[in-house]
């Protein structure tokens, strides 16, 4: 389970940035009074355009930037003081993800099993039935440089997974991705939702939303502009479709 | 975990071409070659030069005693023919086009001087451009003042050993050891502080700007492992590939000269051989161990905050500079390691090698430049850490 309360993200400006920003402000502020909740066994969608500050917000949960103010729990721990126990129970995952290109995928998932101290026999099982599930057994020796997109992304999927986290986080990760190889990270949410584990996917694409999720948050230059059940918001819609609905929302905050 | 990390690197950093040009190949060959070509060339010249007939230009008479001794110099001299000048003028035109090398000029009254056994002078004309003609003409000019000085001896029947009172002995009591210490000893740092600094720079731009750049730094960031944990294990392969430019290049030079003929001096060759003992290679790395910490730590917070490869080279390769002239001092004869040297980074290795190698080595001040080393790799890695740790580096 992830809580979120009155979270706020401030960055500090150098001056080039506040040049370019044409401002005088040290600081920007990249998230503002955001709360939320997503529950274990289902999937909670972030959803706004770029620049709305969904990684940002992404980032703080999975503790790669500390909040400037406000709350954030997972499975019941504080991101503050245990954000080592945190980041051991959450996978993480990017449409832009890099991967150690002169390693193999076996290579790359044994670096990361060693990293969550997942032990030797149940990393080889785990890494097993990843690799039959996800069809890797063909290139699981093979340099990373030399493999195909699709092929990557299912060896991001087998890095995020292989520590079994409680938690997932996904962001845009379907972002520049083929239409199959987007498939199998729908797949992956599916599977996860199915397993009880709580899922986070930030996107801003409404179909993929309208497809995956149960409860859904709309930020919008970092403020929440709706946060509420996939089903209440089908309910409130005044527009014809889903993507009329989220922009008519964005143009009106 | 910093094991994990560092296994992880250092893996991913072998399988890296361009690391393993700047940390393997290069520091291993670019002796070898330097030399190779080197020696080559110096022998072929000096070959040239030996066996080479030169012009000489005398301004003087045909039969005179300049050009009748000449005439007869000895082979070990090198050969030489004469040709005759009337003025000074036309002589030098003809030496700055190289049709002579050198030139004698005597005055109208030289043979009356001699015979009226008065001193004479004579000038004698060369080019500097050209290479070893200095030499030789000091050689033809000895040898026209000791055969006139003889031919002196005899009129005035007067034994040689009897005019000098004095031979004076010069000993040195520096032993071949500390000569070579202190006169060629400063090469040895430069190498390997110059391959130090490149065999880390790859390694530290790879391994810190790279994850950025390739977007693998926010999944290692996202793992139970600490900052510190990260950086320890990256640094721990910068540090190795550093230390690793510097050994294949001291391996490089040390087998050029054991395969290559470079050192002809038998002696000398001895003492290089009784330089390279257990002991000097220890106190070798444990000078280069804080050093190769300290240029680690010097571009990695640079690799951090650059956003390309490209940034970070271009910061970094000034660096090199910066820090690789101070070894140059080793070149200088004079400077001492003392307590205000041994207190001056990168100066303070350099010293102390060259004083390593001389035998003359004070303990103390190898201390010193020890501790100063320590100290600011310490500096540096805690900058390093300080930089790691800032969310506006880490991602882009």
């Amino acid at each position: 389970m992830i809580q979120v309360s009155e979270l706020r993200k401030e960055f500090k400006l150098n001056k080039k940035q506040r040049q370019e920003l044409q401002t005088k402000e040290k600081t920007t502020t990249a998230v503002n009074h955001i709360s939320f909740k997503c529950e274990p066994g289902r999937v909670f969608s972030l959803l706004g355009p770029n620049g709305a500050g969904k990684t940002t917000i992404l980032r703080m949960l999975a503790t790669i930037f500390a909040p400037t103010k406000g709350e954030i729990t997972i499975c019941n721990l504080n991101a503050k003081t245990n954000a080592a126990e945190i980041r051991n129970k959450i996978g993480f995952l990017t449409g832009s993800t890099g991967l150690y290109s002169r390693l193999t995928p076996h290579e790359l998932i044994q670096y990361f099993a060693a990293l969550y101290k997942v032990p030797n026999n149940i990393f080889n099982k785990r890494a097993e039935n990843l690799y039959s599930l996800l069809d890797m057994h063909d290139f699981k020796h093979k340099r990373i440089g030399k493999l195909s997109t699709g092929m990557k992304q299912k060896v991001s999927i087998c890095r995020t997974m292989i520590h079994d986290p409680e938690v997932v986080i996904f962001d845009e990760p379907t972002s520049g991705l083929d239409v199959i190889t987007a498939e199998n990270i729908i797949a992956l949410i599916r599977d996860c939702k199915s397993q009880g584990k709580t899922v986070i996917f930030s996107s801003h694409i409404m179909s993929e939303v309208d497809l995956l999720c149960d409860d859904i948050a709309i930020i919008h230059k970092g403020m929440l502009l709706f946060n509420d059940t996939m089903d209440s918001f089908r309910k409130q819609m005044t527009s014809k479709n889903l993507t009329a609905e989220f922009i008519q929302i964005i143009e009106n905050s | 975990m910093i094991l994990t990390i560092f296994l992880k690197e250092l893996k991913d950093t072998l399988r890296d071409r361009r690391t393993i040009m700047m940390m393997v190949v290069i520091p291993i060959l670019i002796f070898p070659l330097i030399l190779n070509v080197f020696i080559g060339i110096s022998s072929s010249f000096e070959k040239d030069a030996a066996n080479k007939t030169i012009t000489i230009g005398v301004i003087g008479e045909k039969n005179g005693f300049i050009s009748n001794t000449l005439s007869k110099t000895p082979e070990q001299l090198g050969k030489c023919k004469i040709k005759f000048y009337a003025d000074s003028a036309s002589l030098i035109k003809d030496l700055q086009i190289d049709s002579i090398q050198m030139g004698i000029y005597s005055s109208k009254t030289f043979e009356a001087s001699l015979i009226e056994k008065k001193p004479t002078p004579i000038i004698c004309y060369f080019n500097g451009t050209d290479i070893g003609i200095k030499s030789r003409a000091e050689k033809y000019i000895s040898y026209i003042e000791e055969k006139a000085l003889n031919k002196r001896f005899k009129e005035l029947k007067l034994e040689p050993s009897k005019v000098k009172p004095i031979v004076p002995l010069y000993v040195n009591i520096a032993s071949d050891k500390e000569m070579l210490g202190k006169i060629a000893g400063g090469i040895l740092p430069y190498i390997f502080i110059a391959f130090g600094f490149i065999g880390c720079m790859y390694p530290a731009i790879d391994l810190f700007t790279g994850e950025k750049e390739r977007g693998t730094i926010e999944t290692l960031l996202t793992t139970p492992i600490s900052r510190l944990q990260i950086l320890f294990g990256k640094m721990g392969v910068v540090v190795l590939s550093g230390l690793l430019a510097s050994s294949f290049a001291l391996i490089g030079l040390f087998l050029s000269i054991e395969m290559m003929d470079v050192i002809k001096n038998e002696q000398l060759l001895n003492v290089v051989h009784s330089i390279m003992t257990i002991r000097f290679i220890l106190t070798l790395f444990l000078l280069l161990i804080p050093l190769t910490i300290f240029f680690a730590g010097l571009m990695i917070p640079i690799a951090v905050y650059a956003k390309t490869f490209k940034e970070a080279q271009s910061i970094i390769t000034p660096l090199n500079i910066v820090v690789v002239l101070p070894a140059m001092i080793g070149f200088f004869p004079g400077i001492e390691l003392n307590l205000s040297t041994a207190c001056i980074p990168v100066i303070n290795v350099v010293l102390s090698t060259k004083e390593l190698i001389a035998g003359t080595l004070n303990l103390n001040y190898l201390l010193i430049s020890f501790l100063v080393m320590g100290f600011l790799a310490l500096i540096s890695v805690f900058i390093s850490y300080k930089q790691f740790g800032k969310e506006s580096n880490i991602l882009t």
